[in-house]
């Protein structure tokens, strides 16, 4: 297939924590606000002149001095944001919109508060509480805390409107591009799709880490270059696989997996498409933050969520984007030290294989994951494992 | 004097609930049990058992001679001392590879005395308890080999009160009694209750099953239920009795596939299921977020292992201290109540709820005349068993059970007069002053008892006792509910180590004032990334104020990780190269109890 036009722009625009559209954004008077968790409506944080930057630490090195911090059995997704903090590569954000979610990632936004990483005058850090079940209470309780520990706290330090209209528009924008990644995540579903699962996994990074309204004529740029795009006469792949599990932030990871032969198709996992790029549906009887918390709550596939509907929609979920995007099998991912997908990881990848009737491959990974050749090998042998069974007719 | 009025709680009629014991099954269990036997016996090598015997023997003889020539070596003066005051050499108690000490502490003529007689009534209620409904209870050791364990309940009280003397020795007895019976008769219920066992229908339909890490202060407003801290008997407190209970079921999960960095608790409790170690009993289980993300994530398996018992999730703000979260807690413990009067078809009880708030808060009451005596240069109520009678106190009974009352007040009477007296909980041994932070490990390893007699640091107080202490609503329905939702955000563990760091790293230092501590012994579980994550921070900070912080890595109750030595280790090395001191027993410094319940 022809490269894409904009691939290595889009890829240059991830090797670093910030970017030249970040910068841009900026330097016409825009906020940039971070985020790690989905828990944060990435909406919200593009109200009036805020826009969303999805906190990265791409190619990171040593993080000898974050372990110094947080010792050295602890998730290294946090730990490589606050040794790239202290590094100064988060100095140029206007606040961080953090929740006390996940107690690690807890840490890092306190640590990025109480080392004073950040000097700015009207920084904020925010520590919002997020429900566990999704009772009609825990709604309310959602909703406050976003108003009360995010709105208004943006309201106060930098003035922003974040009026119901506010945040219409906000919807508005943010949907625009929610279509675009969607119908161009729909086409890895093909035979023989014209995008690979790297290429779309950097579409979709550019869309979490760059401000919406410059990164958009990009994408539609793409999007009408993708439809017209040939694919090779065969299928380049030798197995399709659907990814489930924690944060991956890193498309080489994705590379890697299509280096051993799996087209990935589907990306269910913190910051892939799936939940992430679905749009959200506004009415006019409810006021808009309240139907968007509701989205969030019911989209998203954390392992937080203690409620046995949520515990049963992420095993529903994976098997119905496995069998949508005609998966040969499922890789259940977890970074190492996360305590959520651990356990969810260990019970759920036996039950999708058990129960659903899915070749699973469980694995943990570290944060940096481009250099493992352990990992290089499991992926080749579960692809070797899927095309025997492809042979054998034994597929599902 | 007007005789005391006996105080009956637990009806007695829980114990008469009819059993269905299906003993066809019972004896096709018995007859594999059986089967293990012959096994054991066929793969045992006898030679080498005749040799350790023999052995056993030896060493007995040569230890008597050595203690009788020690006493012979003795002036009159230090002979009179070990009469009154017992011996002082307390390592010579351990033996390598032995699972009990060589023999019983001698603890001076009145001492032991007061241990004898408190040992008495500890096997008399022992056996009272079990007897109540005897079959189910003997059967279980059948079923589980975590109720072995239990067999060895005495020799954990001995090793807490391992060098105590008097009225600290007298209170000791007196706390760790009303544990033994809450779990003596939990033991029986739960017997009763398992349907691989007493399989009783009638007693099922009573019980709430909650899980361990939550409080039990929301079966107050049910008198006509019985709420069972689920996992606390098959894994938590057990694994404090014996360090190689949770092996298995550590070894049993991770070969599932969990992560071997995954707090020990949470994963214990998960293999505990993969190896069906949990009584099949119970109407509904109340399961629980807290303390920690490996907590919330541990309810998954419960639910998958018992399909059929009915779940409510109890998920409390992490952000306690935000104002606008208290409705929240409200919100989920009105949730809860409302489960259980579904599920059970029963009402709560206000007038029963807030009978049982007023005990516990008297007793919380009498906790902190506890802390204002230890707060002072004359500390009186320390030690592993007060330590675990608070947290019990606070956790498990909630002011539930109105025995616990009279034992609160006597020990809080035998307390003062000591404190009068200026007596040392271990006498003569008091050098420090320590107070223990992060999740601790003192029960598994016996370790404020071994500070205190190795190296005189008595620990005043531990981070897991400074919990909610403000009195509790007893009159407003609203605000009873608002309270007990603070009460439980504010559990054993997650009032520190939850809702931002101030709360575990600020807290300590303001602790640190509060008790004037020397030493701080800073528990480092390597799992608990809770506190793991502040590592640095606590290090920084406590090296700009000039404390003196021991760190000492464990892993709970997996001992294969840190042992209890290399944990003794790491105080031998900082009190020798760091404080330059001596140890009040150096027959402490170096033993071997890797075996050693």
């Amino acid at each position: 297939m022809k490269d894409l036009k904009h691939l290595i722009y889009f890829e240059n625009l991830l090797e670093e924590s910030s970017n030249e559209l970040i910068k841009q954004a900026q330097e016409e008077g825009d906020l940039a606000i971070g985020y790690t968790c989905y828990s944060i409506p990435e909406v919200l944080l593009n109200v009036d002149k805020c826009f969303s930057v999805r906190m990265r630490a791409p190619r990171t090195g040593s993080i000898d001095i974050a372990t110094y911090y947080m010792s050295n059995y602890t998730c290294e997704f946090a730990r490589s944001l606050l040794e790239r903090s202290i590094e100064g590569g988060f100095n140029y954000l206007d606040g961080v919109a953090g929740v006390d979610a996940c107690s690690m990632m807890n840490r890092f936004y306190e640590h990025y508060e109480l080392l004073k990483l950040n000097e700015k005058p009207n920084l904020f850090v925010t520590h919002c509480d997020i429900p566990f079940k999704t009772e009609e209470w825990s709604l309310n309780a959602y909703v406050k805390q976003m108003r009360i520990r995010l709105l208004d706290v943006m309201e106060a330090s930098y003035g922003v409107d974040t009026s119901d209209k506010a945040i219409r528009k906000a919807v508005e924008e943010h949907n625009e591009v929610c279509k675009i990644i969607t119908e161009i995540g729909n086409m890895r579903a093909l035979d023989n799709p014209p995008i690979t699962g790297y290429e779309f996994h950097i579409l979709n990074l550019v869309s979490y880490c760059c401000p919406k309204k410059l990164i958009l004529p990009y994408l539609k740029e793409t999007l009408k270059e993708i439809k017209e795009r040939k694919p090779d006469p065969e299928p380049w792949y030798r197995a399709r696989v659907a990814v489930v599990g924690s944060e991956i932030d890193d498309p080489s990871l994705t590379k890697m997996i299509e280096e051993c032969g799996a087209f990935v198709v589907s990306d269910r996992f913190c910051f892939g498409s799936t939940p992430g790029r679905e749009v959200i549906e506004l009415n006019d009887e409810e006021d808009a933050l309240t139907q968007i918390c509701r989205h969030y709550m019911m989209k998203s596939e954390c392992a937080r969520w203690m409620a046995d509907s949520k515990v049963m929609q992420r095993r529903e979920t994976s098997d119905m984007l496995a069998k949508k995007f005609n998966a040969d099998g499922i890789i259940y991912e977890q970074m190492k030290f996360c305590d959520y997908w651990g356990f969810e990881r260990a019970l759920v990848s036996h039950i999708m294989a058990d129960e659903y009737g899915w070749p699973v491959l469980s694995i943990d990974r570290p944060y940096n994951a481009r250099s493992s050749g352990q990992l290089r090998t499991r992926f080749q042998a579960f692809v070797e494992s899927l095309e025997i069974k492809n042979i054998q007719g034994g597929k599902k | 004097m007007a005789k005391k009025k006996k105080i009956t709680y637990l009806n007695p009629e829980i114990f008469k609930a009819k059993d269905n014991i299906d003993w066809k099954a019972q004896g096709k269990n018995l007859k594999e049990f059986g089967a293990c036997c012959v096994d054991i016996a066929k793969t045992t090598n006898w030679k080498g058992y005749k040799d350790h015997m023999v052995f056993l023997v030896q060493n007995d003889i040569e230890r008597i001679a050595g203690e009788a020539k020690d006493i012979a070596n003795m002036t009159w003066a230090e002979r009179k001392d070990l009469l009154i005051d017992g011996e002082k050499k307390l390592g010579k108690l351990y033996r390598k590879d032995a699972m009990a000490t060589a023999r019983r502490e001698w603890r001076g003529v009145e001492s032991t005395l007061i241990d004898f007689k408190y040992w008495l009534r500890m096997w008399g209620m022992l056996l009272t308890t079990f007897g109540k409904d005897l079959v189910p209870a003997l059967n279980t050791t059948l079923h589980y080999r975590w109720m072995i364990s239990y067999m060895c309940c005495v020799g954990f009280l001995d090793k807490n009160v391992m060098g105590q003397r008097g009225k600290a020795l007298k209170m000791s007895h007196l706390m760790t009694y009303d544990i033994f019976r809450y779990v003596a008769e939990n033991l029986v219920i739960m017997a009763k209750c398992d349907a691989k066992n007493g399989n009783s229908e009638e007693l099922n339909k009573k019980i709430v099953l909650i899980d361990e890490m939550t409080m039990g202060q929301i079966i107050a407003g049910f008198p006509d239920l019985i709420g069972v801290p689920y996992q606390l008997f098959p894994v938590f407190l057990v694994s404090e009795i014996d360090q190689l209970t949770c092996v298995p079921y550590i070894d049993a999960v991770e070969s599932f596939g969990l992560p071997a960095d995954t707090c020990p608790v949470p994963s214990s409790e998960c293999g505990s299921i993969v190896i069906d170690a949990l009584p099949h009993m119970g109407n509904a289980f109340i399961s629980s977020s807290m303390p920690c993300d490996g907590s919330t994530m541990a309810s998954e398996y419960m639910a998958r292992r018992f399909p059929d018992l009915p779940v409510y999730h109890l998920a409390f703000p992490v952000r306690y201290e935000y104002e606008e979260t208290v409705e929240d807690a409200a919100a989920d413990i009105k949730g809860c109540i409302e489960f259980i009067e579904k599920q059970f078809n029963t009402k709560w009880d206000w007038n029963h709820y807030f009978e049982c708030m007023k005990r516990f808060n008297y007793e919380t009451q009498l906790e902190i005349n506890k802390w204002e005596v230890n707060q002072t240069a004359y500390p009186q109520i320390i030690g592993p068993s007060y330590e675990l009678f608070r947290k019990w106190n606070y956790e498990m009974d909630g002011g539930c059970d109105p025995r616990v009352v009279p034992t609160m007040e006597k020990v809080n009477k035998i307390m003062l007069k000591a404190y009068q007296n200026k007596e040392e909980a271990w006498h003569g041994k008091m050098k420090y002053r320590g107070i223990v932070w992060s999740c601790p490990a003192h029960y598994y390893a016996n370790f404020s008892n071994w500070l205190a007699n190795c190296w005189g640091i008595d620990i005043l107080v531990e981070m897991e006792s400074l919990n909610y202490t403000r009195p509790l609503n007893t009159d407003n329905e609203e605000l009873a509910l608002q309270d007990l939702g603070k009460l439980y955000e504010r559990m054993v563990m997650r009032r520190h180590t939850n809702g931002g760091y101030k709360n575990v790293v600020e807290e300590l230092w303001r602790q640190c004032e509060i008790w004037n501590v020397d030493i701080i012994i800073m528990y480092q579980n390597v799992a608990c990334k809770n506190m793991a994550t502040l590592q640095g921070i606590l290090d920084e900070q406590a090296r700009d104020k000039g404390y003196h912080m021991i760190w000492i890595e464990h892993d709970l109750m997996d001992p294969r990780t840190v042992s209890r030595k290399d944990m003794r280790g790491k105080v031998n090395e900082y009190m020798r190269t760091v404080m330059k001191a001596e140890p009040v027993d150096p027959t402490l410094l170096e033993f071997d109890d890797e075996k050693c319940v």
